[in-house]
């Protein structure tokens, strides 16, 4: 069985989410740019030990400021 | 030159005629078999959900996919590859699951049972 995700993963999740929506709403010759720097941020932090909460919560928050700043329909690309 | 434009305007008149025929032929019978809302059979969302689990990543292209296959366990995705597949089958059938629902999807009959519901798909 799977295991249930607890709400501070699910939270993760959801931000992985709407970064990958965001991804998509750039030109499409730009979008595997875009994929790719999501995984290397997010890759960047996946050993961090589930229970260390006051670091993912920091993440979690600049993962959402920096999503929206990417959100900005100006942002066409990303290296 | 616009004779041209008459040319190429006239048989795609006729296409449009013959989706529009097409698309009224499927919606009736989709409903009775199927009860769907988005006149999309199941067969036919199975195999496009398919084709996108394949073209997502080109290991799985060789796994058998059955409406049994959970993304976790038996095609081998962690928590974020099934987001991100989860979003390219959304763009496929031009829709939006919620989180919520997302989040609950662990297989691909659930996936397909969610998209057949669902009235805005196609």
């Amino acid at each position: 069985m799977v295991r249930k995700l607890s709400g501070l993963q699910r939270e993760v999740v959801h931000l992985y989410r709407s970064c990958i929506r965001m991804a998509h709403t750039k030109p499409i010759e730009n979008r595997p740019h875009f994929i790719k720097y999501i995984h290397s941020e997010f890759g960047k932090y996946k050993d961090i030990p589930r229970k260390d909460f006051t670091t993912i919560e920091h993440l979690l928050r600049i993962g959402s400021k920096k999503l929206q700043e990417f959100s900005k329909n100006e942002v066409k690309d990303i290296r | 030159m616009f004779r041209q434009l008459l040319r190429t305007a006239t048989p795609l008149a006729h296409r449009q005629a013959a989706i529009a025929t097409k698309r009224t032929s499927i919606v009736p019978q989709s409903l009775m078999r199927y009860y769907s809302a988005s006149g999309l059979t199941k067969d036919d969302v199975t195999t496009r959900i398919v084709d996108v689990i394949k073209a997502y990543d080109k290991s799985l292209a060789a796994k058998p996919i059955s409406l049994e296959s959970t993304y976790n366990k038996d095609l081998g995705l962690d928590s974020l590859d099934t987001v991100e597949l989860i979003v390219a089958i959304e763009e496929e059938f031009e829709i939006e699951i919620p989180d919520k629902v997302a989040d609950e999807l662990k297989n691909v009959g659930e996936t397909v049972d969610y998209i057949v519901s669902n009235p805005d798909a196609n």
